[in-house]
């Protein structure tokens, strides 16, 4: 590459280099800045330096505990059920193959509705007395009395009624990802292990599942980070209720940060969780990505 | 189609209409008279059809507004995202070499950063900016989202550009600048549109940056619907109609879209 070839490169990430510095970078750092001291919301001049304090009273709370212990479980409940029911159904559509069309445009399409008012449709339809949910369950003979199960109200089961608008509008996701990555593995692969005598499952398990995983790998890295930051699809359902059963870490902090106006200790766990998630993102990325398996033609 | 095939598309069939059930329910919904929507026991079809859940959308002068305020702050984040990304992606696409590779990494390790990390102190640049409670803070705060999003789709679609049409167009006269926006723009208009539908998308649809950076004046439509109150619980026969109001748009102008929706979305994970 030339001289001016290397100018003209600078040239042109220079606007969006300016724009991450200014609008991420910069925040960022103040981020961590404020995380050792103690600051207002409404008096950001005011600061007084309190070293780690932050730090020692967020590693010692046992609701910070308790909401990051919350938010590794959503993530694993809204996983696993995305998983499951998105590589099943992607599996249906590939051996349905082109007269799947219509049904993955119709399979598309909750991928399209806002997280909040899926959020406030689920709360809607999961409402004990006159939710549509317990009514049919009641109309089935499954429960005796449209009171008896409080989905949003019952702490042992909120973290999992939460999840079902995430799991309703993004197992589509999961399904068009990995349908895709079922249409790229070559037929003539297939054929010839086919040929070679191998069974339905034999193929599955030794040539699909080996040539889907980077693609599966993809889809649970991006889930995972979108699951573990969910805010809004919980808050318009919960605000974090009953007691605090289904508040994750976003939410504790946004607590921290707009109740309390403690910007300060907000900071520190926002600066733990960014750290938590890179080390895990990181490690998730060159454990199972394999990012040149990926450069090529997948 | 033998029976057995017929059966599986049967019961395919059945299962998505399952799954889309609950959009229905919102729709019919939204047709009833406000107090049916908490009738007990619920009943799924309207028995008088009522668009009395839509006044709200009348009388309420705030949601009206709410709608325009989200189409403007989508409007402004995606052009500015779109036009911070183009350069960027064909400087990454075209040239390689390590600042673009750099790059891209800055851009998927800005993916990994929960939002409300960055919200906080954005919260504190605005106010000394002057700009909160302002459409452009609540753009600027969804560029921050859309951006990286849009150089990693960019980059993917502008790689399938020979590098030659650039040059062509450099031996005909035209300067680097002009090759990229008079010849490399029109032919990827196809990806660069796909790219603005996602950047629209994510600001349409995001709430938090907007809960915490709008108070009146610049309060996006989901802002406003989450705090639908009624005199003894959420409003919900104004949530159905407002909500249908808010996504079916997007619903049907991108079924309209679905085979270059499907091309991105997939593309940006496929691909990496």
């Amino acid at each position: 590459m030339s001289r001016s070839d290397r100018r003209y490169v600078l040239l042109l990430l220079a606007p969006a280099t300016v724009f991450l510095a200014v609008f991420v970078a910069w925040p960022l750092l103040n981020l961590f800045r404020d995380s050792f001291y103690e600051v207002g919301l409404m008096t950001p001049g005011e600061r007084s330096f309190v070293g780690l304090e932050n730090f020692q009273r967020a590693l010692t709370s046992s609701r910070v505990g308790g909401a990051a212990l919350r938010t590794l479980a959503y993530t694993g409940i809204v996983l696993t059920a995305e998983f499951t029911l998105g590589f099943g159904v992607a599996l249906l559509f590939n051996s349905l193959g082109r007269r799947s069309e219509l049904l993955r445009t119709i399979f598309l399409f909750p991928l399209m509705i806002p997280p909040i008012v899926a959020g406030l449709l689920w709360r809607f339809l999961l409402i004990d007395n006159f939710g549509i949910v317990n009514h049919i369950l009641r109309q089935l003979g499954l429960l005796a009395s449209t009171s008896d199960i409080a989905w949003l109200g019952d702490r042992d089961i909120v973290l999992f009624s939460v999840a079902l608008p995430d799991i309703w509008l993004t197992t589509s996701f999961v399904t068009l990802v990995l349908y895709t990555g079922l249409q790229n593995i070559p037929a003539s692969l297939l054929e010839a292990a086919r040929i070679d005598g191998a069974g339905a499952l034999q193929l599955f398990r030794y040539v699909t599942l080996p040539l889907l995983r980077p693609v599966i790998a993809v889809v649970l890295f991006i889930r995972g980070i979108d699951a573990a930051r969910a805010f809004d699809i919980i808050w318009v359902q919960t605000e974090g209720g009953p007691r605090f059963a289904s508040e994750v870490l976003s939410m504790h902090i946004y607590r921290n940060m707009i109740r309390y106006g403690d910007v300060g200790f907000a900071s520190a766990i926002a600066v733990l969780f960014l750290l938590a998630m890179l080390a895990l993102s990181l490690l998730a990325f060159f454990s199972i990505w394999r990012p040149q398996a990926l450069r090529g033609d997948a | 189609m033998n029976p057995g095939r017929l059966l599986v598309l049967a019961l395919v069939a059945f299962v998505m209409l399952l799954y889309i059930s609950p959009y229905g329910y919102m729709m019919l919904t939204s047709f009833k008279p406000a107090e049916d929507a908490l009738a007990i026991p619920p009943h799924i079809l309207p028995r008088q059809f009522s668009l009395d859940s839509y006044s709200r959308f009348a009388k309420d002068a705030e949601v009206p507004r709410s709608f325009l305020n989200s189409f403007i702050v989508a409007m402004m984040s995606t052009t500015l995202a779109v036009s911070l990304a183009l350069p960027a992606a064909w400087a990454i696409s075209r040239y390689g070499s390590w600042p673009g590779r750099f790059f891209l990494l800055v851009a998927l390790v800005t993916r990994m950063i929960p939002y409300i990390a960055i919200a906080i102190p954005f919260f504190a640049l605005m106010r000394s900016f002057r700009l909160t409670d302002t459409w452009l803070a609540v753009a600027l705060a969804h560029v921050t989202i859309s951006l990286p999003l849009a150089i990693w789709l960019l980059a993917g679609f502008l790689e399938a550009i020979p590098s030659e049409l650039e040059d062509a167009a450099r031996v005909d006269g035209c300067s680097r600048a002009a090759a990229l926006l008079r010849v490399i723009v029109p032919v990827a208009a196809g990806g660069i549109v796909v790219t603005a539908i996602f950047c629209f998308l994510a600001s349409w649809n995001e709430f938090l940056y907007a809960l915490l950076l709008t108070s009146v004046e610049a309060k996006t439509a989901p802002i406003v619907i989450a705090q639908f109150k009624s005199q003894y619980s959420l409003d919900w026969g104004s949530m159905t109609a407002v909500g249908t109001l808010y996504s079916l748009p997007v619903i049907i102008f991108s079924l309209f879209m679905q085979r270059r929706i499907v091309a991105g979305m997939t593309m940006g994970a496929v691909k990496g």
